[in-house]
C-alpha cells in the first residue's frame, strides 16, 4: 500500500534520511524503530509532506506523494498523529475532532450554517470509540499528557484515513496508559482494517503490537522484518539493541 | 455573550440594548449621538480586524489600510467619478477586499513575523502612494465635504444608517463565527500544521478569511465618510492600525464581541479624556501596559472567566459564546 | 548615514531580545530634544559637541529606567505583549517629549566648524553630512567589535540564541537584556542627536522613523547590523533616485524597495540572527 523507495533527506548538509526504504502492506501494523535520532520523524514528514524529499520516491498505491503538501497527502487517505501532543488547546475536545470530520466531509468553508450543529454524530462516535466521550466539554489544553495523546489519535480518525501514522503514540505515558492505548490501536486495526505504522521507543510496546517492523540507524534502513526475525538480526543488535534495554 | 443556559439572557439583553440604542438619539445631545456612531464605525473595524488576528491568528498589522481604501475609494467615486451613492457604497467595500486578496496573497505564503513585516511594508507603500498622490486624492488636506443624501446627512440619520449597518455586519460576522468556516479559523490559528494534516488547505482558508475580514473594513470605511463626510490620509497610517490592534487586545480577541468593547472604551475615553487634557497618548499607553500586566485576555475575556468560574464546568468560548 | 546608526541600535535590540522595539523612535526624538536644550544651556560648539556626548547618555538612562522598572518583568511573556509594550512606551514618551518640551518645532545649529562644503569626487557635500558619513562607518565597527569580541557582547549573542542555557550557567540573563537594550537607547539618542542640526525638531520624529527603520531592519534581515548598513543603503538610495526622477512620488520609492527586497527574500537580505 505505501512504498518508500530509496529516500534521501539532508539538512544545512546533515543527512537525516540516507536510503530509507520501507514498505507497509494493506491492514498491517509496521513499526519502525531506531535509536535516537535514526531519523525516524523526518521519514515520517517526508511521508506525510511536511517536509520534500531530496531524493526517492513515496509511493501510494503506485502514486507518488512525496511532492505533496500535506493537506493533499490527508486527502489521500493518510491521516497521523504527531510526537508532541498537536491538538488545537483552546478549543474543547469535541470541537478538535469535529474540525477534523468537517474536513474530510469537505465541510471546513461553509459559512452560513451553525457549526455545533453538523457532524455531531460522527464526531461523537470517533470520542466514543477512543474513550474520551465523557470529556467532550472540557477545553484540550487542560488534559491530562496522556490524554491529549489519545485526543490526537481521535483528531487523525477524525479524516477516515487509510492508514494512520502515529508517531511515538505512548511517549511519556504511564504504564496504564500505554497498555491502554496499545490496545486502543489494536482494536483499531482489527476492527476497522485499518493499516498502521508506528515509531516507538518502548521494545516492549513494538514487539507485541508490530507484525512487520523496519530498523533505521543513521537515517538509513537496516531490515524490515517480521520480529522474530529482527530480534534475531545480527547488524540489528550491534546498531540499537545491542547492550542498551529500551524499554 | 451567553451559554446553553444563559444565552436566553444574552438575547434579552441585546433586545433590550437595541431598543435602547434605537431611541437614544431623542434622548441625549446630538454630540454624544455622534459618538456613539464613531464608536460604531469603529468597533465595526476592530471586529473585522480580529477575525483575522484573534481568530485567525495572523499578524495583521496594518488593517486600516483596508479602512482607508475603503474610505478613500468611496470618496472618491462620489467626488471624482459621480457615481452614484448606493453604486459606490457597493463598490468601495468590494475595493477594500481587492486589495485584501492582493495584499493577502503576497502574505500568506509566509508565517507570523514576516507575513506581519510584509504586510506593513505593503500597506505603507500605499499610505505613500495616497499621501503623495496630490491630484487624486489631495494629499495631507484631504478630501472634504463629501455630499451624503439628505436623509443621512444630519446626525441623527447618520447615526440609525450606522447602525443599522453596524448591526447587519455584527449578525453576519457572528454567524460566520460560528460556522464551519470560523471553527476551523480558530483551529488554525492554535494549530496551523494539525490543520493540514487532517486535510485542510490552510493558505486558502486564511487567504479567505482576509478578503472577508478586509471587506468588513471596506464597509467601516465606508461608514466612516458617511459619518464625518472627509477622508485624509491618516486613516491609512499605521498608528491608527496599532489603535486598533489594541482595542482588540483591550476587548479581549479570542472572544467574539470583545473588540467591540474595547472599540467603545477607547473612543469614549479618547472623547471625554481630551476634554480634560491634551495628553490622551499618554493615557493610552498607560492603560496599555496596564493591560499587558494585568489583564492580557482583555476586558471582555477577564469578564468571561468571572462568569465561567462561577458556572459549572469550563465551557469554551464558542461553543456557547 | 543616520538611519544607518539609529536602525542598528533597532536590529540590536532585535537581535537580542528579539523584540522590535517601537519606542526605538520616540527615543530617537528625545535624543534630539535632548541636545536642543542642551545646546540652549550651553552656548556655541561646546555645547554641540557635549549635546553629542550627553544626550545619548540621558536616552540611555530613560531606557534603563524603562527596563528596569517595567520592561524586564514582561520577558517570560510571547513577543506580541513585548511589542505592544514597547507601543505603550512609545506613546508615553511621545507625550513626555511634550510635556516637557511643548509642541513647537525646534532648532539647532551645528557649530561654525562644519559650514560650507567639502568636495568629493566631484560633488560637494555639505560639512555636517560628511561628517555623519565618518561617523557611521565608525559606529558601526564599535558596535560589531563590542558585539563580537567583548565578553558582555558575546553573552548577549549567546542570550539571543538560548537564553535559558545562558541562565543555566549562572549569568543573570535579565541584566544582559537590560545592558542590550540600553545600549540601542543610546545608539537611538545618539542617532537623534547628530540629526539634530539638519532638521527641525519636530514631535512628529518618532513616527516618521520608526516605519523606515523598521522597514530597514526587516530587509536587512532580523538583528543583523551589517544588514541594517545594507538596508539603510537601500533606502537612502531609492529615496534619492526617487528624487531625482519623480520628485513628487520620491518617498514611494524606498517604500517600494522595500516591498520588492521583501517579496522576493521575505526574511531580508542578510542571514537573520534568529
Amino acid at each position: 500500500m505505501l512504498r518508500v523507495e530509496n529516500l534521501y533527506k539532508s539538512f544545512d548538509g546533515f543527512m537525516a534520511v540516507n536510503g530509507a526504504e520501507l514498505l507497509v502492506e494493506k491492514g498491517r501494523r509496521v513499526a519502525v524503530i531506531g535509536p535516537n535520532g535514526a531519523g525516524k520523524t523526518t521519514l515520517f514528514n517526508l511521508i506525510t509532506g511536511q517536509l520534500k524529499p531530496d531524493r526517492g520516491k513515496v509511493r501510494l498505491d503506485d502514486e507518488e506523494i512525496g511532492h505533496l503538501p500535506p493537506h493533499e497527502v490527508c486527502r489521500r487517505g493518510i491521516a497521523r498523529s504527531f510526537q508532541i501532543a498537536n491538538i488545537f488547546h483552546r478549543l474543547n475536545v469535541f470541537k478538535n475532532v469535529q474540525v477534523s470530520v468537517l474536513s474530510r466531509q469537505k465541510n471546513s468553508n461553509r459559512f452560513f450554517y451553525p457549526a455545533h450543529r453538523m457532524a455531531v454524530e460522527e464526531t461523537d462516535r470517533i470520542l466514543e470509540s477512543v474513550g474520551l466521550l465523557d470529556r467532550a466539554d472540557d477545553i484540550a489544553g487542560s488534559l491530562s499528557h496522556g490524554d491529549q495523546r489519545i485526543l490526537e489519535i481521535a483528531i487523525a480518525l477524525g479524516t477516515e484515513p487509510q492508514l494512520l501514522i502515529l508517531d511515538e503514540p505512548t511517549a511519556g505515558m504511564s504504564p496504564d496508559e500505554t497498555s491502554a492505548t496499545m490496545a486502543l490501536i489494536r482494536r483499531l486495526s482489527e476492527t476497522r482494517g485499518l493499516t498502521i505504522l508506528f515509531c516507538e521507543h518502548d521494545m516492549d510496546v513494538v514487539f507485541n503490537a508490530a507484525q512487520s517492523i523496519m530498523v533505521m540507524s543513521h537515517g538509513k534502513t537496516i531490515i524490515q522484518a517480521e520480529p522474530g526475525e529482527v530480534r534475531r538480526n545480527r547488524a540489528v543488535q550491534e546498531a540499537y539493541l545491542g547492550g542498551e534495554e529500551d524499554a | 455573550m451567553g451559554k446553553n443556559g444563559s444565552s436566553r439572557i444574552t438575547v434579552l439583553f441585546l433586545a433590550a440594548l437595541g431598543i435602547l440604542l434605537l431611541f437614544l438619539p431623542s434622548m441625549i445631545p446630538r454630540f454624544y449621538t455622534y459618538i456613539l456612531s464613531l464608536i460604531f464605525v469603529t468597533a465595526l473595524l476592530a471586529m473585522s480586524l480580529n477575525m483575522v488576528v484573534g481568530h485567525g491568528g495572523l499578524f495583521q498589522f496594518h488593517h486600516c489600510v483596508f479602512y482607508g481604501v475603503g474610505a478613500y475609494a468611496f470618496a472618491l467615486m462620489i467626488t471624482k467619478a459621480g457615481l452614484p451613492m448606493w453604486l459606490s457604497f457597493i463598490a468601495a467595500p468590494l475595493a477594500s477586499a481587492l486589495a485584501g486578496l492582493m495584499i493577502g496573497w503576497l502574505c500568506v505564503r509566509l508565517t507570523k513575523l514576516y507575513f506581519g513585516m510584509l504586510q506593513i511594508s505593503l500597506g505603507s507603500l500605499i499610505w505613500a502612494i495616497t499621501f503623495r498622490w496630490y491630484s487624486l486624492t489631495h494629499g495631507d488636506d484631504g478630501i472634504h465635504g463629501i455630499p451624503m443624501p439628505g436623509l443621512i446627512a444630519g446626525t441623527t440619520g447618520a447615526y440609525y444608517f450606522i447602525l443599522l449597518f453596524f448591526a447587519l455586519c455584527l449578525l453576519v460576522m457572528y454567524v460566520i463565527f460560528k460556522s464551519p468556516f470560523g471553527m476551523t479559523l480558530q483551529a488554525m490559528r492554535d494549530n496551523p500544521d494539525r490543520c493540514a494534516a487532517v486535510g485542510i488547505n490552510v493558505r486558502r482558508h486564511q487567504l479567505t478569511a482576509i478578503v472577508v475580514a478586509t471587506f468588513f473594513a471596506g464597509i467601516a470605511g465606508v461608514l466612516f465618510v458617511v459619518l464625518e463626510r472627509t477622508v485624509f490620509p491618516d486613516l491609512l497610517f499605521w498608528v491608527l492600525s496599532l489603535e486598533v490592534f489594541i482595542m482588540c487586545l483591550l476587548g479581549g480577541w479570542f472572544t467574539f464581541a470583545g473588540p467591540a468593547l474595547g472599540a467603545a472604551i477607547t473612543v469614549a475615553l479618547r472623547t471625554f479624556v481630551g476634554i480634560y487634557t491634551d495628553y490622551w497618548t499618554l493615557v493610552l499607553g498607560t492603560l496599555l501596559i496596564f493591560l499587558i500586566f494585568f489583564l492580557p485576555e482583555g476586558v471582555m475575556g477577564f469578564i468571561l472567566e468571572k462568569l465561567e468560574s462561577r458556572g459549572r464546568k469550563e465551557v469554551s468560548g464558542p461553543r456557547g459564546v | 548615514m543616520i538611519l544607518f546608526i539609529v536602525c542598528s541600535g533597532l536590529s540590536y535590540v532585535l537581535g537580542v531580545l528579539r523584540v522590535p522595539n517601537v519606542a526605538h523612535g520616540s527615543l530617537y526624538m528625545i535624543g534630539a530634544f535632548a541636545a536642543f536644550s542642551i545646546t540652549k544651556l550651553v552656548a556655541g560648539p561646546a555645547g554641540f559637541w557635549l549635546a553629542l556626548i550627553l544626550a545619548p547618555f540621558i536616552v540611555a538612562l530613560v531606557g534603563f529606567v524603562a527596563e528596569r522598572a517595567l520592561f524586564c518583568h514582561l520577558y517570560e511573556r510571547e513577543h506580541l505583549m513585548l511589542l505592544l509594550f514597547t507601543f505603550a512606551l512609545s506613546l508615553i514618551l511621545g507625550d513626555l517629549v511634550k510635556i516637557v518640551w511643548g509642541a513647537e518645532y525646534k532648532s539647532i545649529m551645528a557649530p561654525a566648524v562644519f559650514d560650507g562644503t567639502v568636495s568629493i569626487m566631484g560633488a560637494s557635500i555639505p560639512k555636517y553630512n560628511f561628517f555623519l558619513l565618518m561617523i557611521g562607518p565608525f559606529v558601526a565597527v564599535a558596535l560589531w567589535l563590542f558585539a563580537n569580541k567583548t565578553k558582555i557582547g558575546r553573552i548577549a549573542r549567546a542570550a539571543a540564541v538560548d537564553r535559558e542555557m545562558v541562565g543555566a550557567v549562572g549569568i543573570n540573563v535579565s541584566w544582559v537584556f537590560a545592558f542590550a537594550f540600553v545600549l540601542g537607547c543610546f545608539l537611538a539618542g545618539l542617532g537623534g542627536a547628530l540629526v539634530a542640526p539638519t532638521v527641525s525638531i519636530t514631535l512628529g520624529m518618532d513616527h516618521n522613523l520608526i516605519i523606515e527603520a523598521f522597514l530597514i531592519v526587516i530587509i536587512g534581515g532580523l538583528g543583523n547590523m551589517w544588514g541594517a548598513m545594507v538596508g539603510s543603503l537601500i533606502f537612502g538610495l531609492s529615496q534619492a533616485f526617487g528624487v531625482l526622477f519623480w520628485p513628487q512620488f520620491a518617498i514611494v520609492f524606498p517604500y517600494m524597495a522595500v516591498v520588492i527586497v521583501l517579496i522576493w527574500r521575505p526574511k531580508g537580505l542578510l542571514k537573520s540572527v534568529w
